[in-house]
């Protein structure tokens, strides 16, 4: 009993100290990645900003995940595409994969620029982050379909969607067409660099999908009263 | 290799820090450091059947031209080669260096400089694929104890005969080489004739190709009809360690066991006609890129269109490609395919 009595007595210090679950102390600060904020001098600092860094300087701050940089070259979507990409925790074939698929991109628009005549080389477009997030913007779709049971059967209502459950969408979509949908022997880098390509400007599987979903909704317009959101 | 001009090439049209107009190795030198030359594309196929790392290769083919950076290793080499005494025994000279520093790379413009100046070339790619990953070994016909390896010795021999045609007419063999029973290539017939044989008659390539560098040694200092000969290996300390390979007993094969790497340890020992004694090698070390090396690949590659990110074109890209690289040219290399 005198054991657990001077247990108590100690400052709080956590026994276990928590870095890689989500669930910390709410007391625990968010860690700041990016370089800019560290780089404005004193007087710059709005009061808000003051407060902040009085703050940082007395609290605990949560670690830092392994997938944040500060790195310029850091996308969010992009590490979001890794991640959907990823099996098994393997992150490093997860990102091995799409580096190739962004260098395969890469490669294949450089060619055609360089075979291309002079009037035609403006059009074509080499940067493989900009065919990357056009492609995923012509994949996700305007509105989706909700299962609601009314009167004990269950009707596919159109609802719109958040912009999250778009961006999940488009991506799983690219993903599952990719991994079920092509030949045996082609390696994912190919396969996903061939989709994108093929998304980006407009045709191939996954927006014929994307259509096929705006169908359906337009079809179920009837029973959109069914929504009650 | 590219070589830094400090004083800045005057011509108007074509005017950049990282090319030069000079494509001709010999003619290159210091003024020329840091800068990009380009491999004229008739030349290419021809000189390069084999021997250019694969990433490059890939680059070749998707920048519609083939270019060099004229770098300090490389110049030292052909200067070296340059000013060497051919009456005494052969020099041999060792390129070193990290990983990925660019001394394949090296060798390869040493190479183009001597098939330019005429010489024959003798071309290894790459040790390190004679010794490991052999699909075939058949026993040698020739000598009981040495193993073959006929898909390799046949495939050298095809990329022997694109790099040197036109020594394969004039050299004639002094000596008579029996291939089988019914087969044998008599004295005084050209050399083009033992090298088709090798490629058609796969079995007995290995013999074919020990046979071949044994002419070559013989007559390479020779002064009627006398050419200048190089050879050039890369991956040479794969001659000497351990290979992959095993034989059926599940025993593993020496390097010495081996017909290719035997005939290649003997064409290095350089007793060729005329040179008797074995020579220390001169060592040339090859290191990363400099600052103003990576200067110039960095503009070439943005002129090339490669560095597609836009924050690799900021001045914030350019200090974390160099900071994640440390100068390496290889790892640049990849960083930017996928920037």
């Amino acid at each position: 009993m005198a054991a657990s009595l001077t247990g108590l007595l100690k400052p709080w210090t956590p026994r276990v100290l928590l870095v890689r679950w989500s669930r910390y102390n709410p007391y625990y600060l968010e860690p700041e990645p990016r370089k800019e904020v560290y780089h404005i001098p004193e007087t710059e600092l709005t009061p808000e900003q003051k407060e902040e860094r009085e703050l940082k300087s007395v609290r605990p701050i949560k670690a830092a995940t392994n997938s944040v940089t500060s790195s310029v070259f850091n996308d969010p979507v992009l590490s979001k595409f890794v991640n959907m990409m990823m099996k098994d925790g393997d992150k490093i074939i997860a990102k091995g994969i799409i580096t190739q698929t962004l260098e395969n991109m890469k490669r294949k628009q450089v060619e055609k620029y360089h075979k291309a005549p002079e009037g035609k080389k403006a059009e074509i477009e080499c940067n493989p982050y900009a065919i990357f997030h056009q492609a995923l913007e012509n994949c996700k779709p305007v509105i989706g379909l909700a299962s609601i049971q009314k009167g004990g059967k269950f009707y596919q209502v159109p609802i719109p969607l958040t912009d999250n459950r778009r961006r999940f969408l488009a991506m799983k979509w690219m993903i599952t067409e990719c991994r079920d949908n092509k030949h045996r022997r082609t390696l994912m880098y190919e396969k996903l660099s061939q989709e994108l390509l093929a998304a980006f400007s407009k045709e191939g599987n996954v927006v014929k999908r994307k259509h096929e979903l705006h169908k359906m909704a337009e079809s179920n317009r009837a029973y959109a009263h069914y929504r009650w959101w | 290799q590219q070589q830094e001009a400090i004083g800045m090439e005057t011509r108007p049209e074509t005017f950049s820090i990282f090319r030069t107009q000079e494509n001709d190795p010999a003619c290159q030198s210091e003024q020329h450091l840091g800068q990009y030359y380009t491999v004229p594309p008739s030349h290419f196929h021809t000189v390069f059947p084999h021997g250019l790392p694969p990433r490059y290769q890939q680059q070749v083919k998707t920048f519609n031209e083939g270019c060099v950076m004229v770098r300090q290793p490389a110049l030292e080499l052909i200067s070296h080669l340059k000013r060497a005494d051919y009456s005494k025994p052969t020099l041999r000279y060792l390129l070193y260096g990290v990983k990925g520093s660019g001394k394949t790379m090296s060798l390869c413009h040493t190479v183009h400089y001597c098939s330019t100046q005429g010489w024959l070339v003798l071309h290894i790619p790459d040790a390190h694929l004679w010794v490991k990953n052999c699909k075939e070994l058949l026993p040698s016909s020739y000598h009981a104890s040495r193993f073959d390896q006929p898909i390799q010795a046949s495939n050298w021999l095809r990329n022997f005969r694109t790099t040197n045609e036109h020594f394969l007419s004039k050299i004639k063999l002094r000596q008579r080489y029996v291939w089988t029973k019914r087969e044998s290539t008599e004295e005084g017939r050209p050399l083009g004739e033992l090298v088709d044989m090798g490629v058609s008659r796969v079995k007995s390539s290995s013999d074919v190709v020990g046979a071949v560098l044994k002419e070559l040694r013989l007559q390479a200092g020779g002064t009627e009809g006398g050419f200048r000969l190089a050879v050039a290996v890369d991956g040479v300390n794969g001659l000497w360690g351990r290979t992959t390979l095993k034989k059926e007993d599940k025993s593993p094969v020496a390097p010495e066991e081996l017909t290719l790497v035997h005939n290649l340890r003997k064409m290095i020992n350089n007793d060729w006609e005329g040179f008797d004694s074995m020579d220390p090698f001169v060592p040339v070390p090859v290191s990363l890129y400099s600052e103003k090396e990576f200067e110039s690949c960095y503009l070439y590659y943005l002129d090339r269109h490669w560095l597609q990110h836009p924050h690799s074109q900021t001045e914030e890209g350019k200090k974390e490609l160099i900071f994640l690289s440390n100068r390496n040219p290889s790892v640049l290399e990849r960083l930017c395919a996928f920037l």
